[in-house]
C-alpha cells in the first residue's frame, strides 16, 4: 500500500472511472480515491476459501448452463493455458475478480430492472460521495451498467464484506467485556499447569483433584471448559511426575531396597519420555510469548502465536501419551518387578503403531533388568535378585530338598510374555545349575552354559537380551536347558550313579538279591521272634553285615553296601521284632533329592510287606521241611493198626492239601509281585530313567514307579481292607505254622518211642513180644491217637478261617477298581479250582 | 551263607553225566579246567559256592564225591583235561575194581561195606559248608553200582542227614532197545523203592526219551553217551541256574521242591527242555518268545520221559505242579500273556484236588556260554503219566520174575540169602502203591484217597522191615 507506483495506479484507476462516469469532478475524485484505499488497506478477505478449481468448474458449468457451451469450452482452453504459465497462487484472485464481476454485472442488470432499488440505498451516504468509491469498491462492473443511479454507492455500504467486519469488530468488544483474562494470560497458565505448577489464574484445585479456574475468574464459558481440558495433562503429568519422584526419593533413601530395578528402569524410561515432554513446552512457551492477534486486527502476523485452541492442538498428542503413561503408572502402584513388567505388558497389547512403538521402546527398558536376570540364572544359576522382583524366588532349605523346595516360581510375578512352560523352563535350568553347584559339587555346568550361549549367539556378558526378542530368550533358555540338564543328568548318572542305586534299592529293599534276602531272614529270623523292646538294633546290624557278607552283596560295591542300615521303626508293647525290623537305604546328596525322607517312608512301607511275605513263604517251606518226602513216608505209624494208620494218613493228606493250597497262594502271591508289581514297573522305570531329560523328568518316573509298586502291592490307601484281609491270611499261615512245628515235634517223639520196639525186637532177633515195648507201644498208639485227633480237628479249624479268609479275599479282589489285580487273580485260580469251589456252594 | 549242595555221583553212567554237569557248570560259571577263575569272569552275577567251594589256592573246587566200584570212568576224569578240578579225596574207586557186574545186590552189598570211607567223606564236606541244604545224587537205577550202591547211599543219607534235602538225577534205562544187562528190571525195581522211601526228589531222566530226542530232535543217527549225557547236563544244569543265579524266587533247593511237591511220595519230576540243540548247529539262530518256549514245554516230544508214558491215558494224566525256568533276556510282560494263551487253549490238565499253576520262574543266562537262542526253557513237572513208567518197570520184572530168571546172581547176597526175595515183593507193592497214589491224584477226591484202603497195609509192612534197617544202622 505504501508503494508509490500502486498509489498512483490507483489515483489513476480512480479518475478514469470517475471521468468516465461523470465526465469529470475533481471533487468527487478525492472521495473516491481515499475510499477506494481505504478499501485496499482493508484485510478483509471474502469468505470463500480459496480454490481455484471449484472457482473455474463453477464459471464453466454456469456458462454450460446458459447455453453456452463453446465459451465454457473457450474458457477451459484459456483457464488450462494460463494455469500453465503463472503461479497457481496468482491466478485464483484474478478468476474470483473476473467471476465477482461477471455476476456483479448480471445483478446489476437485474437491479436496474427493480424500480425500488434507489430507495433502498440510505440517506447518510448520499452525499460522502460514495457512488466513486462504490464504483471502485465494487468493481468495473458499476461502470458497465449504464443505467445505474447514484445510489450505488449505498449498495457498497451494504457489503457483506464490511458487515463481517462490523461484526467481528463488536464480538470482540464483547468478548473483551466478558473476560478479566487474557487469552495470552491463560495460555501461560495453562502452560504452567501442564509443569505441574500453578499458574496465576489456573490452579490445581484440591477438592476435585483438577485444574481449574477459579469461579470467581470471569471467562467465557467455552474457554473455560477449553482450560479445563488442556489441564487434564497437566493433572496426567503431576500424576506421572509423583510416581517417579517417588520411586527415586524412595531409591535414594536408606529403604533402597523397597524399589526394584525393574521400577527404577520404568522411572528412568519415563523420565526420558518427559524429558522429551518438556522440551515441546519450552518450544510452546517460547510460542507464547507471542502476541495473540485479535480478531480483525491486521498487525502481529507472525503465524507462531499461541492461543488456547492453537494449544490444545499441540498438546493433543502429548496428552494422549501422558495419560497412557498415567494409565501404565496406575497400574503399577504398588507393583514390583515382573509383576509391574507384566502389567505394562498388558497395555502394550495395541493395534496402534505409534503406542505399540512407545509401548515397545518403554518395555525395552522395563524389561532389561528382567532378562539380565533370567539371563544370569539361566546361564550362571546366580539369583540376582535383591529386590524380590523376579519371578523365581530362592528359599533357604537344605541341600536334600532343594529341588523341590528350594526355587519357587512367583506365578505373580510372572510377565505376561513369558509364557509358563518358558517360565518352568527358566526355573528347572537355574535350578539345575544351582543343584549341581551345591548337591553335587559339581563345575561342569559352566561348560555347558558357556556352550550353550556361544550356541545361540548371545554373548554371556549383561545386556544381551530385551523385551521384543522373546524368541532370543527362548532359544537361550531352551539351549541352556538342553545342555545343562544334560549335563545334570550326566552328572547324576554316571557320577552319582543313580541307576545303581535305584537297583540297589531294588535288590536290598524291594528284596530282589534273593540269597542275601534268604540269609538273612535265616539270621535274624530267631532275634525278630523276640519282643521288640528286647532287640538291639546294633546286634542286627551285625547280622546284617553278616548276611550281606555270606550272601553275593559281598560282591557289590562297598559305597552302596555301607548305605543299608538296619532301622527299627516305633514299637508299641506287643509288638515283636518282626513288626518293627526293617531296612533303609542311606541315599545322600545329592540322590537324596530323589530319595526323600517320604519316598523312602513308602520303600519301607513296600520292604515292610515284602519282607512279610518272605517271612511267610519262609515259614511255608519250614512246614514243608517238617514233613518232607523222605521224613513222612518212612514214618512209622504206617506200620501200626489200620485204624491209626488211617488216623495218620488222614491228618497228614489234610495238612499237605492245605500247605499245597497256602504254598499255591503265597507262591503265585510272589510270582505277581515280582513279575506284574516290580519286574514290570521297573522294566517301565528303566525305559522312563534312560528317556529322562532332565531331573524333574527323572523325579516323575521314580515316583511313577513307586506309586505303582504301592498300589499294586495293595498298600495304597484304597486297599485298606483287601489288605486287611490279606494280612489275616499271612497270620493263618504263620499260626499253622507253629502249629505244624508243634505236631510234627510230637510225632516225631512218638515215632522215637515207636522205634524202640523194633530196635530190641532186631537187637534180639526173636520174635517173642517184650511186654514191655508192648506196653510203650500201647501207650505211643494211644498218645498218637489223641494227638492226631487234637491235630485233625486243629487243622480243620484252621483250614475253615483260611478258606473264609480267602474266599473274602479272592471275591474282593475284581473289586479293587483303582489297581488291576486281574493278574493276580488269574494267577490264583489258575486252574479255575476256587471258580469251581464257588460255583459248588 | 550259600545253600550247599554236594553232588554224590555214583557208579558209570553217574559219574558220567556227573562229569558232563561239572564241565556245563564251570563254562557256565567262566571257571578254568583246572578250577580257576578265567580272566574274563567277573563276581556277583552269580552263586558259585553252591556248588563250588574255594580252595585257599583261590581254586574253585566242587563240592563233589566220585564213588565207583570200577576204575574205568574215574580214571577217565583223572586222565581227562578236567583232573585237577576235582577234589582227589573226594573220588572212592574200589579197591579191587572189580565193579558190581550189574547187580543191584552185589552193589548195595558193596555199598554196605564202604559205607563208612564214603561216610567220611561226605561228612567231611558237609562240615566244609555252612548251610548245607542238601544232596545230588547222580546215578543210572538200572546198573550195578548206581543202583545197588546208590540205593544204599540212599538209606544211610536218609538216616544221618535226615533233615537234608536229597535229591537224585535217576537215569532210567532205554527200555525200547534189548539192554545188554537182562536183569534191568530187577535193579530197576529194587532202586525204585529207594528212591520213592529215601529221596525227596527224583529228577527222571529216562534214556528211551534221551536217545529219541537226540535222534528226533538233534537228527542224530546213532546218539551216542557223550550227546545223550550232554543232553542231561543241560537239563541239570538248567534245573539248578534259579539256585546259582539269585533272583527274587526259588533261590533255595526246598523252595523250588515245595511246590513243586505237594504229596511227599508223588515226588518224581518230569522234565522238558527247549530249544535242544547240539554244537553242530550252532550257526542257526533261532527266534525263540516266552510263549514258544513255554508252548514248546508242553509238547510230548520236548519232555524226557517216554512217550508212551505220556500218551497212555493221556486224558487223565494231570499235572500236579509245573515250574518253568526260563533263561534270557524276557521281558516279564510276556510271561503273562504266555500264561493267558496256554490257559485259553487248555494246553494243560492239573488236578482238580487243589489250586495248582504253572510257575515261572525268571533266571539269567551265563554271560560266558554264548547260545543260539535268546530264550531257553526247563520244565520241572509233577505229572501222574509218571506212573506209566513205573508200571512197565512192574511189568518187565512180573515177566522176569515169573520165569525166576537170573535170581541166583541175588541169592549170592545176604540180602537175599536163603531165597529170602521178600525184598522183591516189598519193592514191587511199593512200586504198586506209588503207581495207585499217582492215579488217584488224577482224582478230584484224591484227599480222601486211601484213608480207608486195606491194600495199604501191606505198603505197612514193607515199611515196618525197612524201618528195620533203619534201626539196625543205628545200632
Amino acid at each position: 500500500m505504501d508503494d508509490h507506483q500502486t498509489q498512483d495506479l490507483v489515483k489513476e484507476l480512480v479518475h478514469r472511472l470517475i471521468s468516465a462516469e461523470s465526465g469529470g469532478g475533481g471533487r468527487d475524485a478525492g472521495g473516491a480515491l481515499r475510499f477506494a484505499h481505504r478499501l485496499l488497506s482493508s484485510r478483509l478477505a471474502p469468505a470463500v476459501l480459496p480454490d481455484e478449481h471449484a472457482l473455474a468448474e463453477s464459471v464453466k458449468r454456469r456458462l454450460a448452463a446458459s447455453g453456452r457451451p463453446d465459451d465454457a469450452l473457450a474458457f477451459a482452453d484459456l483457464h488450462a493455458k494460463l494455469s500453465a504459465r503463472s503461479r497457481p497462487a496468482s491466478l485464483w484472485p484474478l478468476l474470483y475478480l473476473l467471476d465477482s464481476l461477471s455476476s456483479h454485472r448480471r445483478a446489476a442488470a437485474a437491479a436496474s430492472c427493480l424500480p425500488n432499488l434507489p430507495t433502498a440505498a440510505p440517506p447518510r451516504a448520499a452525499g460522502s460521495g460514495a457512488a466513486a468509491a462504490a464504483a471502485a469498491a465494487g468493481g468495473k462492473p458499476a461502470s458497465r451498467a449504464p443505467g445505474a443511479p447514484p445510489g450505488g454507492v449505498v449498495l457498497v455500504s451494504k457489503d457483506p464484506d464490511n458487515i463481517r467486519e462490523i461484526a467481528l469488530r463488536e464480538y470482540t468488544e464483547l468478548v473483551l467485556d466478558e473476560t478479566e483474562v487474557s487469552e495470552a494470560a491463560l495460555v501461560r497458565d495453562v502452560l504452567y499447569a501442564c509443569q505441574g505448577i500453578d499458574g496465576r489464574y489456573v490452579r490445581f484445585d484440591k477438592g476435585s483433584d483438577a485444574y481449574d479456574l477459579p469461579d470467581g475468574v470471569r471467562v467465557p464459558r467455552s474457554t473455560r471448559t477449553l482450560v479445563r481440558k488442556l489441564c487434564e495433562l497437566g493433572w496426567l503429568f503431576r500424576k506421572v511426575r509423583g510416581f517417579i519422584s517417588d520411586n527415586i526419593s524412595r531409591s535414594l533413601s536408606d529403604a533402597a531396597t523397597e524399589v526394584g530395578t525393574v521400577a527404577q528402569a520404568f522411572c528412568s524410561a519415563l523420565q526420558e519420555e518427559l524429558s522429551d515432554y518438556y522440551k515441546l513446552l519450552a518450544v510452546l512457551e517460547s510460542y507464547s510469548l507471542n502476541p495473540i492477534p485479535t480478531p480483525g486486527s491486521d498487525s502481529g502476523v507472525s503465524g507462531n502465536y499461541l492461543s488456547l485452541r492453537r494449544l490444545a492442538v499441540w498438546l493433543a498428542e502429548p496428552a494422549v501419551r501422558m495419560r497412557l503413561m498415567a494409565v501404565l503408572v496406575d497400574g503399577c502402584r504398588g507393583l514390583r518387578g515382573g509383576a509391574m513388567a507384566g502389567a505394562i505388558h498388558g497395555h502394550a497389547q495395541h493395534g496402534d503403531p505409534t503406542f505399540q512403538d512407545f509401548m515397545g521402546r518403554l518395555l525395552r527398558r522395563v524389561c532389561s533388568p528382567l532378562f539380565e536376570m533370567v539371563r544370569s540364572w539361566v546361564l550362571e544359576g546366580e539369583l540376582e535378585d535383591v529386590f524380590a522382583e523376579f519371578f523365581i524366588v530362592g528359599q533357604p532349605v537344605k541341600a536334600e530338598s532343594l529341588w523341590q523346595e528350594g526355587y519357587l516360581l512367583q506365578s505373580d510375578m510372572l510377565p505376561a510374555f513369558i509364557s509358563p512352560v518358558l517360565a518352568q523352563r527358566i526355573l528347572r535350568t537355574g535350578k539345575s545349575i544351582n543343584f549341581l553347584k551345591v548337591c553335587c559339587d559339581d563345575n561342569g555346568w559352566a561348560d555347558a552354559a558357556t556352550e550353550a550361549a556361544v550356541c545361540v549367539g548371545t554373548t554371556t556378558s549383561r545386556g544381551g537380551l530385551g523385551y521384543g526378542q522373546i524368541d532370543a530368550l527362548e532359544a537361550l533358555v531352551v539351549e541352556a536347558a538342553k545342555r545343562i540338564d544334560r549335563h545334570l543328568m550326566d552328572v547324576i548318572h554316571k557320577r552319582y550313579r543313580f541307576k545303581d542305586h535305584c537297583l540297589a534299592i531294588k535288590r536290598y529293599l524291594l528284596l530282589g538279591q534273593g540269597d542275601f534276602v534268604q540269609y538273612l531272614m535265616d539270621v535274624v529270623g530267631p532275634e525278630l521272634s523276640e519282643p521288640a523292646n528286647r532287640i538291639s538294633s546294633f546286634h542286627l546290624a551285625g547280622l546284617l553285615e553278616t548276611a550281606i557278607r555270606a550272601s553275593n552283596a559281598q560282591y557289590d560295591d562297598r559305597d552302596i553296601l555301607d548305605r543299608i542300615k538296619v532301622k527299627m521303626m516305633d514299637h508299641g508293647d506287643g509288638d515283636r521284632g518282626w513288626d518293627v525290623f526293617s531296612l533303609e537305604y542311606d541315599a545322600r546328596v545329592p540322590l537324596d533329592t530323589v530319595f526323600t525322607a517320604s519316598v523312602m517312608k513308602r520303600y519301607l512301607k513296600i520292604f515292610n510287606f515284602l519282607w512279610k511275605l518272605k517271612r511267610v513263604d519262609h515259614s511255608l517251606t519250614g512246614i514243608w521241611k517238617t514233613m518232607k518226602p523222605n521224613c513222612i513216608v518212612s514214618s512209622p505209624f504206617y506200620k501200626e493198626g489200620t485204624n491209626i494208620r488211617s488216623q495218620f494218613v488222614s491228618v497228614l493228606r489234610k495238612c499237605q492239601v492245605l500247605f499245597n493250597e497256602m504254598n499255591h497262594f503265597v507262591t503265585n502271591f510272589q510270582y505277581y509281585i515280582m513279575f506284574e508289581v516290580l519286574e514290570v514297573s521297573w522294566a517301565r522305570f528303566s525305559e522312563e530313567m534312560d528317556s529322562a531329560k532332565d531331573l524333574d523328568d527323572l523325579l516323575l518316573a521314580h515316583d511313577k514307579y513307586l506309586t505303582s509298586i504301592v498300589e499294586k502291592s495293595l498298600l495304597g490307601e484304597r486297599s485298606h481292607g483287601i489288605l486287611r484281609n490279606l494280612f489275616a491270611l499271612f497270620d493263618i499261615i504263620l499260626q499253622f505254622r507253629s502249629h505244624a512245628d508243634r505236631w510234627f515235634e510230637r510225632i516225631y517223639e512218638l515215632q522215637l518211642r515207636g522205634k524202640g520196639k523194633p530196635k530190641s525186637k532186631a537187637k534180639a532177633k526173636s520174635k517173642e513180644v517184650d511186654s514191655w515195648v508192648d506196653g510203650g507201644r500201647k501207650a505211643m498208639i494211644q498218645l498218637a491217637g489223641e494227638l492226631f485227633r487234637k491235630m485233625g480237628e486243629d487243622l480243620d479249624s484252621i483250614a475253615k478261617d483260611y478258606t473264609s479268609s480267602l474266599d473274602a479275599f479272592i471275591a474282593q479282589l475284581p473289586m479293587q477298581q483303582h489297581v488291576d489285580l486281574k493278574f493276580l487273580l488269574f494267577r490264583l485260580d489258575f486252574t479255575e479250582y476256587y471258580s469251581r469251589v464257588s460255583s459248588n456252594k | 551263607m550259600p545253600r550247599e549242595i554236594i553232588t554224590i555221583q555214583v557208579g558209570q553212567c553217574g559219574n558220567q553225566i556227573g562229569m558232563e554237569f561239572w564241565k556245563q557248570l564251570c563254562l557256565e560259571h567262566g571257571i578254568g579246567k583246572d578250577g580257576l577263575l578265567e580272566d574274563f569272569a567277573t563276581q556277583g552275577g552269580d552263586r558259585k559256592d553252591v556248588f563250588f567251594y574255594q580252595a585257599d589256592d583261590q581254586h574253585y573246587i566242587p563240592r563233589a564225591l566220585l564213588v565207583d566200584l570200577e576204575p574205568r570212568v574215574i580214571n577217565g576224569i583223572q586222565n581227562s583235561e578236567y583232573r585237577n578240578l576235582y577234589n582227589h579225596e573226594n573220588i572212592f574207586v574200589a579197591e579191587h575194581g572189580g565193579g558190581a557186574g550189574n547187580n543191584w545186590a552185589s552193589g548195595y552189598h558193596q555199598g554196605e561195606q564202604v559205607v563208612d570211607d564214603i561216610m567220611d567223606m561226605i561228612d567231611r564236606e558237609a562240615d566244609g559248608s555252612d548251610s548245607l541244604e542238601g544232596f545230588v545224587l547222580c546215578h543210572s537205577i538200572a546198573g550195578g553200582t548206581g543202583s545197588g550202591m546208590g540205593s544204599y547211599l540212599l538209606e544211610t543219607l536218609n538216616d544221618r542227614y535226615s533233615k537234608k534235602l536229597v535229591q537224585t538225577y535217576s537215569v532210567f534205562p532205554n527200555q525200547m532197545e534189548t539192554s545188554d544187562v537182562v536183569v534191568q528190571p530187577y535193579n530197576s525195581l529194587l532202586t525204585l523203592k529207594r528212591l520213592t522211601l529215601n529221596a525227596d526228589c527224583v529228577v527222571v531222566l529216562d534214556n528211551t526219551a534221551l536217545n529219541r530226542i537226540a535222534v528226533e530232535r538233534l537228527h542224530l543217527a546213532n546218539p551216542t553217551f557223550a550227546q545223550t549225557n550232554s543232553l542231561v547236563s543241560t537239563v541239570m544244569s538248567a534245573s539248578t541256574t534259579t539256585l546259582r543265579y539269585p533272583g527274587y524266587m526259588n533261590n533255595d533247593l526246598v523252595g523250588l521242591l515245595a511246590s513243586l511237591i505237594p504229596t511227599p511220595r508223588c515226588h518224581f519230576l518230569m522234565t522238558g527242555y527247549t530249544p535242544l540243540t547240539v554244537e553242530r548247529q550252532v550257526n542257526m539262530i533261532r527266534k525263540t518268545t516266552v510263549l514258544d518256549v513255554m508252548r514248546r514245554l508242553l509238547q510230548t516230544k520236548n519232555i524226557m520221559v517216554s512217550s508212551y508214558a505220556r500218551n497212555k491215558e493221556a486224558s487223565q494224566a494231570k499235572y500236579i505242579s509245573i515250574l518253568n525256568i526260563i533263561q534270557g533276556e524276557v521281558d516279564p510282560t510276556q510271561v503273562h500273556e504266555s500264561l493267558q494263551r496256554i490257559r485259553e487253549r487248555k494246553l494243560v490238565n492239573f488236578i482238580e484236588w487243589g489250586p495248582a499253576s504253572i510257575q515261572v520262574a525268571l533266571s539269567r543266562k551265563s554271560p560266558y556260554v554264548q547260545t543260539t537262542h535268546r530264550v531257553s526253557g526247563l520244565m520241572l513237572a509233577n505229572h501222574t503219566s509218571i506212573r506209566h513208567l513205573f508200571s512197565k518197570c512192574l511189568g518187565q520184572y512180573e515177566k522176569l520174575r515169573k520165569k525166576q530168571a537170573f535170581l541166583d546172581n541175588y541169592r549170592k547176597f545176604p540180602m537175599f540169602e536163603d531165597n529170602d526175595l521178600s525184598e522183591f515183593d516189598e519193592s514191587r507193592e511199593i512200586i504198586e502203591s506209588l503207581v495207585d497214589e499217582y492215579k488217584a491224584c488224577e482224582s478230584p477226591d484224591y484227599i480222601k484217597w486211601g484213608m480207608e484202603d486195606a491194600g495199604e497195609a501191606n505198603v505197612a509192612a514193607a515199611l515196618d522191615s525197612k524201618s528195620y534197617k533203619n534201626a539196625t544202622l543205628i545200632a
